[in-house]
C-alpha cells in the first residue's frame, strides 16, 4: 500500500468524488471508504499489481475506483440502479473495472461472468452477509483472502454489535475460512467491523 | 448453444459469456453486443457443479487474442447488460411516481421551514401583529407579507406563494399517476398516500411482497424500533393514519381500522403489481371490512 507520511493513496486518474489529491496521488479517506479505515487500523492486506477482485456492493464506486488503481481488474458488482449510474461513468474512464448489476445473494446471476479471484471483498447492506461471502466464495482461489465489511447494524439492529460479530465469526470459521484479522472500524465507522479471511 | 432441461448433462457443461465448455471442447458464441447480452441473462448456472471461468479459454475459443482484449471486451458487454437493465428499471412504471412523491413531500418541507422563518421576520417589521384569535391560514398571511413587504421579503413571500402552486400541480400529477400505477391502493387509500407508501417500501415490488403488518407501520420506524429494543407500546399505524378513516376513527378503534385497512392494502398492492387493473369487486368488499371495523366499537 502506498503511504504518504501517514496519508493513504492510491495511484490513478483523479477526480473520480472531487477526492483530495497530494503529491500527484488520490488521498483514499478512512472516513469514506471503509476499506481504507480497515487499512488505517493497522490491518494491511496488501493489494498488488497482479491481483483480481471480487467486489460486491460496490455503490458509486468511491472505494472501487481506489481499489482498481492498485490491482490488475475489479469486477464490482452492484444491485441498485442509481448507484450503477455512477459506477459505469467510472468504468468508461477506467479499463479495469467490469461492472456487474446483479443480486450478490444470487451468484449465478453472475457466474458465467467472472472468473477466479485472489480477493473477495464483500461491504453489503443485507443480514445475512456471512452467507454471501460463504456463496460467493467459489469464486475465490484456495488461499485467496476474503475481506468482510460487517454492518451490525444491517443484520439485526436489536441486537449489541459484540454479539452479531460473533456469530459472524462462528459461521464463517465452521463453513471453513480461517479468521485472520479482524477489527472495529472505529472511529471511521460506528459499528462496523471489518474481517480478514482466508480460504485454506 | 444452451440445452435447457437435460438436467445432470446441463450442469457438467460450463456456459460461460463467450461460449460453452464441454470435453474440453468449446462451443464460441457467435452474435453481436446485444446477443451476447441476451445470452448472459439467458444463461441457468448450476453453482454445485459451476467451474470458474478461466479467461485463456476464451482465447482457445478464438473469441479474442490476449488478456487486454478479453478485459476490453467483457468491460464492453458489462456495460451494455448494466445500462439495459437500468433503462428496464427506470422505464417501470413506478420509477418515476416515488421521485415525483419524494419531490412533493420534499417541497412540502420546504414550504413549512420557509413560511415559518418569513413570518418571523415579518413580526419584527410589525410588533403589533399577532395571529391570536384569528383563523388567518398560512398562505394567506403569505399573501398579504408578499402585498405588504419590501425587498426581499415580499421576494420570499413571492417564492413561498410559487412553490405552493408548484406543490398544487405536483401533488395533481402524483395523484393521477398512481391512479394509473397502483389502482387499487390508490382506490383505498387515496393516490398521495398510496404513493408514499410505496416509497417508503422502495418500489410497487417491494410493497407488494410486504407482509399486511409491516405495511401498517410503514413510515413508524422510530416508534416501531423503540417497540422492538425496550417495552414502549407498539406503533398502531404509519403512513396510513394520513387516510382520513384512520385519523378519523375513534381512538379505541383507530388501531383496528389500520390493521383492517392495511391488511386489504397488502392484497391491493399484490393486485396492483401482478394485474395493474382495478378489481371492483375485491375494492367493494375491502371497503365495506375496513368500514366494519370502525364501526365496531365494543358493546
Amino acid at each position: 500500500m502506498i503511504w504518504i507520511g501517514d496519508v493513504l493513496v492510491s495511484r490513478g486518474e483523479g477526480g473520480v468524488y472531487h477526492e483530495r489529491m497530494l503529491g500527484g496521488a488520490r488521498v483514499w479517506d478512512p472516513y469514506r471508504s471503509k476499506l481504507s479505515a480497515l487499512y488505517y487500523s493497522g490491518i494491511s492486506v496488501e493489494l498488488t499489481p497482479a491481483m483480481r477482485v471480487l467486489y460486491l456492493g460496490a455503490a458509486n464506486g468511491t472505494t472501487v475506483s481506489h481499489v482498481a488503481d492498485y490491482v490488475e481488474v475489479v469486477y464490482a458488482v452492484e444491485f441498485a440502479p442509481r448507484p450503477m449510474q455512477d459506477l459505469l461513468e467510472l468504468c468508461r474512464r477506467r479499463r479495469n473495472i467490469i461492472p456487474i448489476m446483479a443480486d450478490a445473494a444470487r451468484p449465478e446471476q453472475y457466474a458465467p461472468l467472472v472468473e477466479s479471484v485472489d480477493l473477495l471483498y464483500q461491504d453489503v447492506a443485507q443480514p445475512d452477509q456471512a452467507a454471501i461471502v460463504l456463496r460467493n466464495c467459489v469464486f475465490l482461489k484456495p488461499g485467496g483472502t476474503v475481506i468482510l465489511m460487517l454492518k451490525t447494524r444491517s443484520v439485526d439492529i436489536r441486537r449489541e454489535p459484540a454479539e452479531v460479530f460473533k456469530d459472524t465469526i462462528n459461521s464463517l470459521t465452521s463453513a471453513g475460512l480461517i479468521v485472520r484479522d479482524s477489527k472495529w472500524l472505529a472511529p471511521f465507522h460506528a459499528d462496523h467491523a471489518g474481517i480478514v479471511c482466508i480460504k485454506p | 448453444m444452451v440445452l435447457y432441461g437435460h438436467g445432470l448433462y446441463f450442469c457438467v457443461m460450463q456456459s460461460y459469456w463467450f461460449g460453452d465448455i464441454e470435453d474440453g471442447y468449446c462451443t464460441k458464441f457467435t452474435g453481436d453486443l446485444h446477443a451476447v447480452i441476451d445470452r448472459i441473462q439467458s444463461i441457468f448456472t448450476c453453482m454445485d457443479t459451476y467451474i470458474p471461468l478461466d479467461w485463456e479459454h476464451a482465447v482457445l475459443c478464438g473469441v479474442c487474442r490476449d488478456r487486454e482484449e478479453y478485459l476490453a471486451r467483457i468491460q464492453a458487454i458489462c456495460i451494455g447488460a448494466a445500462d439495459r437493465s437500468i433503462r428496464e428499471q427506470f422505464s417501470k412504471k413506478d420509477a418515476e411516481l416515488l421521485q415525483m412523491i419524494r419531490t412533493l413531500d420534499e417541497i412540502d418541507m420546504v414550504i413549512n421551514l420557509l413560511s415559518e422563518k418569513a413570518v418571523d421576520w415579518y413580526l419584527i417589521r410589525h410588533p403589533a401583529f399577532s395571529r391570536k384569535y384569528r383563523r388567518t391560514p398560512v398562505h394567506a398571511l403569505v399573501k398579504t407579507m408578499r402585498e405588504r413587504s419590501k425587498g426581499a421579503l415580499g421576494t420570499v413571500a413571492a417564492e413561498i406563494e410559487r412553490m405552493e402552486n408548484t406543490r398544487t400541480i405536483l401533488a395533481r400529477e402524483v395523484s393521477s399517476r398512481a391512479n394509473d400505477v397502483m389502482p387499487n391502493t390508490s382506490a383505498l387509500i387515496g393516490g398521495l398516500v398510496a404513493a408514499r407508501l410505496m416509497s417508503h417500501a422502495g418500489g410497487l415490488l417491494s410493497l407488494s411482497r410486504l407482509p399486511a403488518s409491516a405495511i401498517q407501520v410503514l413510515g413508524a420506524r422510530s416508534a416501531l424500533f423503540s417497540h422492538l429494543k425496550t417495552r414502549s407500546p407498539c406503533p398502531k399505524h404509519g403512513i396510513i393514519f394520513q387516510h382520513r378513516r384512520v385519523h378519523n376513527a375513534p381512538r379505541e378503534v383507530r388501531g383496528k381500522v389500520a390493521r383492517a385497512l392495511s391488511c386489504k392494502l397488502a392484497i391491493a398492492a399484490r393486485l396492483d403489481y401482478f394485474k395493474g387493473v382495478a378489481e371492483p369487486e375485491f375494492l367493494e368488499t375491502a371497503q365495506k371490512r375496513v368500514d366494519e371495523a370502525g364501526k365496531g366499537s365494543r358493546s
